[in-house]
């Protein structure tokens, strides 16, 4: 993958550009604030810079309403930040594009293609001839454990299987980023953790990186590289946790492991923290 | 649903059209009303399938159907295209809102007359009227729909390299079938009804003017032959549309 030096000085010595993972996101001093009906100004995000390597798995976690999403819209190129200025690949973000790859918690899928036609949408946008596009889609929905579903619709599938369709059509046209907003939100616990199980195992392939919203912090600790932790509206970074347990991560290893059990601990006492924070006036 | 389930709900259906015809043949047997002013059902079907055979008969029918699809048709294409065009640019929704505000709430028999001095008695004034009542409901409906369609859908789209000035025919217009879909419901049964209203007050060929010509000669059986085969139209019309439906929308979530 190529990828274009964010400074000057990565292209001067390019020693220094193996070092360091170069940055695939970066958000610079960015705030967003919305009109509300009654014309009043509410600043839902605040302030927020942050740099996202190549190849990370980046978790963002926070109470309901702290702006976690708004900040995946905004790297997605929906919604424009107020204040700052957020780039990828060290290009400034002016809207959407097949380099970030969303997959939402509503699943978003075409109610009117079949699995293969929501998962070919992508690639034959890109250009890809038909036959071509719809070998790749084959070979994904495979992937993502549905095949014999390519000409189901989506109403005809459960929650989860939508979500691998969705998941699916995302990886479909290659983006270099994923941008995960509350994807297992609405899935039941058992289909959750399958998912989370092949999520990772999808991922240890190719190692795209993926910013990912949650507010569970299990979710969160079990997939990522690094946890950043949210306040309350105005959202702002509160902290940010380098999760280094090993991989490839099993899920039964994990929970047993003490290291995976204070992380987790860690984080939630930073999360009570932080509603009690909302609370004060 | 499944098919037994469907089967009782049509038997169901067919009680009150039974019930009805039972009432009608009971008013002509027991001499409430004489059978040469309200003549029996049997009459009046057997008449029906008579005159189905006749050449002159098919013509009416003809001439009715041609101008009912010519407005309908006028309709779905004018209401789809102002519908969309007003959901995806505000400045065309502020040209439009004001004259639909305007024009929907008329009743557009009223413009009838003025119709038949402009564009004279033959299939273009109905046609024109046909159109002007049926576009309304189509309008609005598909206008709702687009207005209405998920966030997520286009920002999906738009992700996956859909150009802006595309998202309206890849992803606005096929999200908002089902509730164009129920506009073309409402305007096919007004283009029913007006197609034979406009030929009942002036025509020279037609269902509607089949009925007026029979009333006023006293001949009852043939004034209720137009009558019946229009609501049977109807009824196969709305049948069809039904099935398109169920086929378009194979992929939609049960409304």
């Amino acid at each position: 993958m190529k990828v274009l030096p964010s400074r000057p000085d990565f292209e001067a010595d390019p020693a220094l550009a193996r070092g360091p993972a170069p940055a695939m996101i970066e958000i610079d001093r960015v705030s967003q604030t919305f009109r509300t009906s009654g014309r009043q100004a509410h600043l839902a995000l605040s302030d927020i810079s942050l740099t996202i390597e190549d190849g990370a798995f980046v978790s963002i976690l926070g109470p309901s309403g702290c702006g976690k999403s708004t900040l995946l819209y905004i790297v997605g190129g929906f919604v424009s930040p107020t204040e700052g200025v957020a780039r990828v690949k060290g290009r400034a973000i002016t809207g959407p594009g097949p380099d970030r790859g969303p997959v939402f918690q509503e699943f978003a899928l075409f109610p009117w293609k079949t699995v293969l036609g929501n998962v070919m949408y992508g690639p034959r946008q890109q250009g890809v001839k038909s036959p071509e596009a719809e070998a790749q889609s084959r070979r994904l929905i495979e992937m993502v454990g549905l095949k014999g579903f390519e000409n189901f619709y989506p109403k005809e599938l459960s929650g989860g299987m939508k979500q691998r369709v969705a998941l699916a059509r995302t990886l479909a046209y290659h983006p270099a980023v994923l941008l995960m907003d509350e994807p297992f939100g609405a899935l039941d616990a058992h289909t959750r953790t399958r998912l989370q199980n092949d999520l990772l195992n999808i991922w240890e392939r190719d190692r795209k990186t993926v910013l990912f919203v949650t507010h569970s912090v299990d979710e969160a600790v079990f997939l990522s590289d690094k946890v950043v932790v949210m306040t309350r509206a105005p959202g702002r970074i509160k902290q940010i946790i380098d999760i280094e347990l090993p991989r490839p991560r099993r899920r039964a290893e994990l929970l047993l492991d003490p290291r995976y059990q204070k992380y987790v601990v860690e984080i939630e006492r930073m999360i009570d923290d932080t509603s009690e924070d909302g609370l004060r006036p | 649903m499944n098919a037994r389930a469907l089967t009782s709900e049509v038997l169901l259906g067919i009680v009150p059209i039974a019930l009805a015809l039972a009432v009608w043949q009971g008013i002509s047997s027991f001499g409430y009303a004489p059978v040469t002013l309200l003549p029996p059902p049997g009459l009046v079907f057997s008449r029906l399938a008579q005159q189905l055979g006749t050449s002159t008969f098919q013509y009416e029918i003809a001439s009715t159907l041609f101008r009912l699809f010519a407005g309908f048709s006028i309709a779905v294409i004018m209401g789809v295209g102002i519908g969309l065009a007003a959901a995806a640019s505000p400045a065309v929704n502020a040209v439009v809102r004001p004259i639909v505000r305007v024009l929907a709430p008329l009743p557009k028999v009223a413009l009838y007359p003025a119709l038949l001095l402009l564009l004279g008695f033959g299939h273009e004034s109905k046609i024109t009227l046909v159109a002007a009542d049926a576009l309304f409901p189509i309008l609005l409906s598909t206008y709702y729909g687009a207005s209405m369609v998920e966030q997520k859908l286009i920002w999906s789209a738009m992700a996956a390299g859909t150009p802006r000035r595309q998202i309206l025919f890849k992803v606005v217009l096929p999200a908002a079938v089902p509730s164009i879909l129920t506009g073309c419901r409402i305007g096919l049964v007004i283009s029913c009804i007006v197609v034979f209203l406009a030929e009942m007050i002036s025509s020279t060929d037609g269902l509607g003017h089949m009925l007026v010509t029979a009333a006023r000669t006293f001949q009852a059986v043939d004034m209720f032959v137009p009558l019946i085969t229009i609501s049977l139209l109807g009824l196969i019309l709305n049948g069809l549309l039904q099935g398109l439906r169920s086929y378009l929308l194979r992929g939609f979530p049960e409304v």
